[in-house]
């Protein structure tokens, strides 16, 4: 794969994602346990023997690029190629901030045409699924194609949420329709497009915004030698809460759909040293991921715990995700919750208590806890709330946040406590 | 302090920890449910401020020399000093096997030769214990010692495991015995010499030309500069350090990680314990699986009941097994209803379904390494597959790479099952 790039698109900003991008772009959100969703992007590059990867970021961009560092971890820390970031920029003639994907990549035309790639590879850093782009790349080769999208079918019921693909027998495709009310088609692009680096560019020097409205939908139309490739495996956007927490949710089904006990295809992510899970006298966990670093005491069940998280004795997590160094203490209860990083849940409280909010579907009986959120000793926290970073003692009243109740992020609080 | 070096003596044979060091060096037995022996060493190191260590390898060195690589996970792996692994060699006059550890270094001074350090430290890899050597070389230089010796203090039973040194008042060892019957101290060596380095360089060659030394720090070069009165300190340390050298103390050592305040605190954020560790998943905790009081790492598959245990990464319990006080390294496969009770089982073992290990009385020695094998513990070597529905008796020993073949029914209390020979 000497002759091919990978451009991450991870410039996001996950409005849809609540607290837990609150500091952070989506690809940086912690996932599955130990990951963040931009792991399955870089480890299926790596795998995929793709050497030379630029990640696109623009909103909240610290986190990710603490974690993908030199690129050590996917072995993407070369003396060739490697691992690059392309934050925005300014120039003598225009602003900078990236307005849409195609004026991402556009803004980055250098960049690009100096790795001399013959084809370029345009991946989103916000799925999560187990892809080798090598059989994306020798179909697109077999058939001489222009761009291939990667495509996969998706129930009749999901189709209003993604971009749906129309193709005739021989995988060309003929049609295009962004997130349609009603179709046809049962294949959806997985934001996933092999370009020859030669028709991106011709594409990119039109000042285009969106890559699918302003290149891909032209070149269809032209006629150009657009084709999809069906994957079959197992494919998430986890752009939404709901979407994520199903995502999360689903590693700890009986049969999950992504298999992270891969060892052909394992998935690389910055590890901090952390000891063995510590289980401890009265533990009980069924059907949950636990990350090296956690101490339990207590009761888990179907949940995921992160590096570093504690349960004490007699505290309850159910159907939850919580991130890495959060602690619930003991007699605390924790149910259908996220609780992002260094989360505090004091004695007997509970979080996710009651009848679930108003509105309908998973989120409303969802309640999240931003980083730093501290739940004081007996407090209750109703179903769909959302505590903002750093929520403290200060922001309940009684002893009580209500169901569906939207606190403000106050990070500095954080600080001062 | 720059310029600092520390040589490691990883070359150890660890007889006494009977099949889990047959085809690895002791410092490269796994240990704590994901590291090796060594981590706790090269961790102090770097640790200290210590970036430029040479490890001194001898024994079935292949495990060790993977595990280190070129050091990335205690940041050794650098453009200067960094981690330099020491293999014997032929091809100058001092190249040879190493006939005991001062000899071991005398004939690995030419890396000491390019390095601006005045003192050089040397460790053993083959313990566990977390030390900060800088205040062994603050306590070295306020007495300005020629040879700084760590000791910790051990039970009087256990004087005749180790080096025992007798000090006055102020620190200075005024006589060293090397594993006494019996000793009016119970100060015991551990394995950790500063030394000044021209003193250093000086005392090994004159050692290397003496024909009737066996060349060792302990039992000759140590007692040696007691006698002639130079200036030998005793540091003392305070914390928890551990030798490991025997299957019971190595048993008994891991199982202690799970008290919930274990001596050795393996979750102290200002004092990491580095490892190459693989990528792997989180834990994974099915139906039916049930864990207490146990270390389990990431990798691991539990549908079963563990208690009393250490898991080590990629472990797997099926439904219906039980595993307890026990330790189980990598990629260990417990099947379904199989029961596994006060165990050793080295990596990659396959325990077949409904089989009983470690069952019935434990009286009986065992016929392979009595001295070793005699507390009811059993060991299995390394890849290892243990047939369906057999049981194995206590005091056992389960060759490496024995097949259900080498099998011709149940195992008794104390029984051999000999794997293919070790050095083919």
């Amino acid at each position: 794969m000497r002759h091919a790039m990978a451009l991450v698109l991870s410039g996001g900003s996950g409005d849809r994602l609540s607290v837990l991008s609150a500091e952070r772009a989506v690809s940086a959100i912690p996932f599955g346990g130990k990951y963040r969703i931009v792991d399955f992007v870089l480890s299926n590059c790596c795998h995929s023997e793709i050497e030379r990867v630029s990640v696109l970021t623009q909103h909240a961009p610290t986190s990710l690029h603490d974690h993908l560092g030199s690129g050590r971890l996917w072995d993407l820390d070369r003396r060739g190629g490697g691992v690059e970031i392309l934050q925005p920029f300014l120039t003598r003639e225009h602003a900078g901030w990236y307005r849409g994907t195609a004026d991402a990549l556009a803004q980055n035309t250098d960049a690009i045409m100096a790795s001399h790639a013959a084809q370029v590879l345009v991946l989103s850093g916000d799925h999560v699924y187990k892809m080798d782009y090598r059989d994306l790349f020798r179909a697109h080769e077999a058939r001489a194609a222009a761009v291939t999208l990667a495509v996969t079918a998706v129930p009749p019921g999901e189709r209003q949420r993604f971009g749906m693909v129309t193709v005739d027998r021989a995988g060309r495709v003929r049609q295009l329709e962004e997130k349609p009310k009603t179709t046809s088609a049962r294949l959806a692009s997985m934001g996933i497009y092999l370009f020859e680096s030669e028709v991106l560019a011709e594409c990119l020097r039109g000042h285009p915004v969106d890559l699918v409205l302003d290149v891909l939908r032209p070149l269809v139309e032209e006629g150009e030698r657009v084709f999809a490739h069906e994957f079959e495996g197992y494919w998430d956007d986890v752009g939404t809460l709901e979407s994520y927490y199903r995502a999360n949710l689903d590693l700890v089904a009986p049969e999950p759909r992504l298999h992270l006990h891969d060892a052909r295809w394992p998935i690389l992510t910055r590890d901090e040293e952390r000891p063995p899970v510590l289980m401890l006298t009265g533990a009980e966990v069924e059907d949950s991921l636990v990350a090296n670093g956690c101490r339990v005491a207590g009761r888990v069940c179907r949940s995921i715990l992160f590096p570093g998280v504690e349960v004490e004795a007699e505290a309850t997590v159910v159907d939850s995700v919580v991130m890495q160094d959060t602690r619930i203490l003991r007699g605390a209860r924790v149910e259908r919750a996220i609780l992002d990083k260094f989360v505090r849940v004091g004695r007997e409280a509970v979080v996710g208590s009651g009848a679930d909010a108003r509105g309908d579907g998973v989120v409303a009986s969802l309640t999240l806890a931003g980083k730093y959120a501290f739940v004081p000793e007996r407090a209750r926290v109703g179903r769909g709330a959302v505590l903002g970073v750093g929520t403290g003692p200060e922001d309940f009243v009684e002893n009580q946040i209500r169901a569906g109740a939207r606190v403000a992020d106050h990070p500095a609080h954080a600080d001062l406590r | 302090m720059s310029g600092r070096y520390a040589f490691v003596l990883a070359g150890g044979l660890g007889t006494r920890l009977c099949l889990l060091s047959e085809r690895r060096a002791k410092p490269a037995v796994p240990f704590g449910g994901k590291y090796r022996i060594i981590d706790f060493t090269l961790s102090n190191c770097v640790n200290s401020g210590i970036y430029d260590v040479g490890v001194l390898t001898q024994y079935h060195p292949t495990s060790l020399h993977r595990h280190i690589g070129i050091g990335r996970p205690w940041d050794l792996d650098r453009t200067r000093g960094g981690v330099q692994l020491l293999q014997p060699s032929l091809g100058s006059v001092t190249s040879d096997w190493y006939q005991g550890t001062a000899d071991a270094i005398y004939r690995n001074l030419v890396h000491l030769r390019p390095r601006r350090a005045e003192h050089v430290l040397v460790l053993s890899g083959d313990h566990v214990y977390k030390m900060n050597y800088n205040l062994l070389y603050a306590f070295h230089q306020a007495n300005h010692a020629s040879a700084t010796v760590a000791v910790t203090e051990v039970s009087e039973e256990a004087v005749q495991s180790f080096g025992i040194l007798e000090t006055d008042a102020r620190g200075r060892v005024v006589g060293f015995q090397e594993k006494p019957r019996r000793a009016q101290s119970r100060l015991a060596s551990m394995g950790v010499y500063l030394f000044d380095r021209a003193a250093f360089t000086q005392w090994l060659v004159e050692d290397a030309e003496r024909s009737d030394s066996r060349h060792d720090f302990g039992r000759d070069l140590l007692p040696r500069l007691v006698e002639r009165g130079e200036a030998v300190y005793a540091y003392r340390f305070q914390g928890y350090w551990q030798d490991v050298g025997t299957l019971d103390s190595y048993y008994d050592t891991n199982l202690a990680l799970l008290s919930d305040q274990p001596p050795l605190d393996l979750r102290d954020p200002e004092w990491v314990i580095h490892t190459q560790s693989a990528d792997r998943p989180p834990v994974r905790f099915e139906a039916g699986g049930r864990a207490e009081r146990s270390l389990i790492a990431n990798g691991c598959r539990v549908a079963g009941r563990v208690v009393r245990s250490v898991l080590f990464p990629g472990v797997t319990v099926l439904r219906g097994a039980t595993v307890t006080d026990s330790i189980l390294m990598h990629d260990t496969t417990v099947g379904k209803g199989a029961a596994i009770d006060r165990a050793i089982l080295d990596k990659e073992v396959v325990v077949g379904a409904g089989g009983r290990i470690g069952w019935g009385e434990a009286s009986t020695p065992g016929r392979a390494c009595p001295e070793h094998l005699s507390n009811g513990l059993l060991v299995v070597g390394k890849g290892a597959h243990l047939p369906e529905q057999v049981t194995v008796g206590r005091n056992t020993r389960i060759g490496a790479h024995v097949t259900v073949d080498d099998f011709s029914g149940d195992v008794p209390a104390g029984g051999v099952i000999h794997g293919p020979d070790p050095e083919h």
